[in-house]
């Protein structure tokens, strides 16, 4: 069986070698520990960012919560914080990979062809949505626990890796038809 | 000075802030490159079609895991100062399941979310925001969360630690799993693109060569980190249990709890024989070792020649508890508490507290009439670790 070659309009170069990829992004963690002390995290620069905007508009509430009250008990803003200007460097990192590889993509959404645009940003939205929640419980997502933990071999961060995994194939076939 | 630098004060916050902004850079760009500014290559590990979420999460861990370990072991970090997050076993798995329902449901990991919506993609910037109703969502529940998000907590755990294993031992099995996890991920890719009738995923497919160097590279430095435990078992064992005491410390110890500890004086027979710390056992050196081994370990063992010894010998191998060296040996004890003290002449606050612990440990030892009575100092005695284990 030949299967035709697919016809690329864009110049997009190829990804990188997918274990050359983690190589570098182990490389850049362990740089990162042997600079700072501590690794790279994702979530908690979005969530600093929430929590401001809500302290913004409700701040006797946001002060009282019993969990995010506490990110305004440090003294001074709640978004000067390392992970803060750390998740600002990943935003500006995307747009550097994907404009010097050709892959930049405005206004593009992610999808297979059987779901409309509407219902895959729906989607998007739900999944972020839990993703923002399990974050704060598991103190920490794929980058601050799995990866981040996982690299310096604490077992809690193993657990939520395999948990991870584990919820992610267990819901898999529910939301498959966004992809094909 | 020595890794971490941050931690060890190498530089300052404004600096800190500064190169938060350029690593995460690095992170969003290595990210991009891997190809996860896409939601459908990401998903796609979770139909098992392209493993990439697999290949590149483990290729780093790996990498750290080891540079870490080998790093460590060749003395240029301490693994004890670098922040390991800490262990809340309900958090970890309920967290983590859900983590898991989220980012096949959005495509997208919070990190992956961004670079995604800096390549574009606006169904990444949509689960941003999804993610940031998610994290007050949680402050709204938080009453009903906080049993869960404290269960089961453990402190500070690391894998080592909780498997009884050396750190080169854990980090090699972890370069084994890894290896078989990718080899199963690429024949499962071979497996289900035959069953489609396609070709499997480029890397797959035309990078074995790339694969196997990075594989064999890992497989190397995990064996150069296994090197120091080469050899005898024994001596890192010892080391770990070794600390230092000064005779003054020892002193103390003897008048505050004479049973705590096993003093061993190593020097010849005679000189033993004449004259040594109170409370010690006569054991030459060349003597009958497995006496060591008969000493029961709950207490202290302290050892001491004449001077100062570089390292224990080799029957202290035997005994299976805390092992302390007297710095100085027999010449520090004797000048330091037998001997009387010199009153100092320029008495600075330190000096004078010196001499008067000198002198009321002189008095007790030898019967000597102490020229000033100090106050009653309830010290704990504090041991410096000679030579720590990692974490």
């Amino acid at each position: 069986m030949t299967t035709p070659q697919p016809v690329s309009l864009s110049a997009e170069r190829p990804f990188w070698n997918p274990y050359l990829a983690g190589v570098a992004l182990g490389a850049l963690l362990l740089g990162t520990y042997l600079v700072m002390g501590f690794g790279l995290g994702s979530s908690s620069g979005p969530t600093r960012l929430a929590y401001g905007a809500l302290h913004l508009l409700a701040p006797a509430w946001t002060e009282a919560n019993g969990y995010i009250g506490a990110y305004f008990t440090e003294g001074g803003s709640v978004l000067m914080d390392w992970m803060v200007f750390e998740v600002v460097g990943v935003l500006l990192g995307g747009v550097l990979g994907a404009y010097t590889a050709g892959r930049m993509r405005r206004g593009a959404v992610s999808k297979g062809p059987n779901i409309s645009r509407g219902k895959r940003i729906a989607l998007a939205i739900v999944g972020g949505v839990i993703m923002g929640f399990a974050a704060r419980l598991g103190r920490g997502c794929t980058s601050g626990q799995a990866l981040t933990g996982g690299a310096v071999l604490a077992l809690g961060s193993w657990i939520f890796m395999l948990s991870v995994f584990a919820g992610g194939y267990l819901t898999a076939p529910l939301v498959r038809r966004q992809w094909r | 000075m020595s890794a971490p630098l941050y931690a060890n004060d190498a530089f300052g916050y404004s600096t800190a802030m500064a190169l938060a902004t350029v690593i995460g850079l690095g992170f969003g760009f290595v990210l991009e490159r891997a190809g996860f500014g896409r939601a459908s290559v990401l998903a796609s590990q979770f139909y098992g079609r392209d493993n990439r979420v697999l290949k590149v999460m483990f290729s780093a861990i790996v990498t750290t895991a080891v540079g870490l370990t080998l790093l460590s072991g060749m003395g240029l970090v301490e693994l004890g100062a670098l922040t390991i997050p800490g262990t809340w076993l309900g958090a970890a798995v309920v967290g983590g399941l859900l983590l898991g329902v989220g980012f096949v449901t959005a495509g997208y990991c919070p990190g992956t979310a961004l670079v995604a919506t800096g390549s574009g993609n606006v169904d990444g910037a949509y689960s941003l925001g999804g993610m940031m109703l998610g994290a007050i969502g949680f402050g709204v529940v938080w009453p009903w969360m906080e049993g869960l998000y404290n269960a089961g907590s453990m402190g500070v755990v690391t894998l080592p630690e909780f498997f009884g294993l050396s750190q080169p031992i854990v980090a090699a099995g972890v370069v084994v799993m890894a290896i078989g996890a990718f080899l199963g991920a690429e024949a499962l890719e071979r497996f289900l693109a035959r069953k489609d009738g396609v070709e499997p995923p480029p890397s797959t497919l035309h990078g074995g060569r790339t694969r196997n160097v990075v594989f064999a590279s890992f497989a190397a430095v995990a064996a150069l980190a296994l090197l120091p435990l080469g050899g005898e078992a024994s001596p890192p064992d010892i080391e770990a249990r070794l600390v230092s005491l000064d005779s003054m410390d020892l002193a103390e110890d003897l008048i505050e709890h004479p049973a705590d500890q096993w003093i061993v004086d190593l020097r010849s027979a005679e000189a033993c024989a004449k004259e040594r710390i109170p409370g010690a056992i006569c054991l030459p050196e060349d003597g009958d070792a497995a006496f060591l081994a008969t000493l029961p370990p709950t207490r202290t063992l302290v050892l001491y020649g004449q001077g100062s010894m570089n390292s224990a010998p080799d029957s202290a191998l035997a005994f299976e508890g805390t092992v302390a060296m007297l710095d100085g040996g027999w010449d520090s004890f004797q000048a330091d508490v037998l001997s009387p003290p010199t009153l100092p002449t320029r008495a600075s606050a330190d000096t004078r507290a010196r001499y008067e612990r000198a002198a009321a440990l002189h008095g007790h030892f030898t019967g000597a009439e102490v020229q000033r009575a100090p106050p009653p100092k309830p010290k704990a005695v504090k041991r410096a670790v000679k030579k720590g284990g990692g974490c």
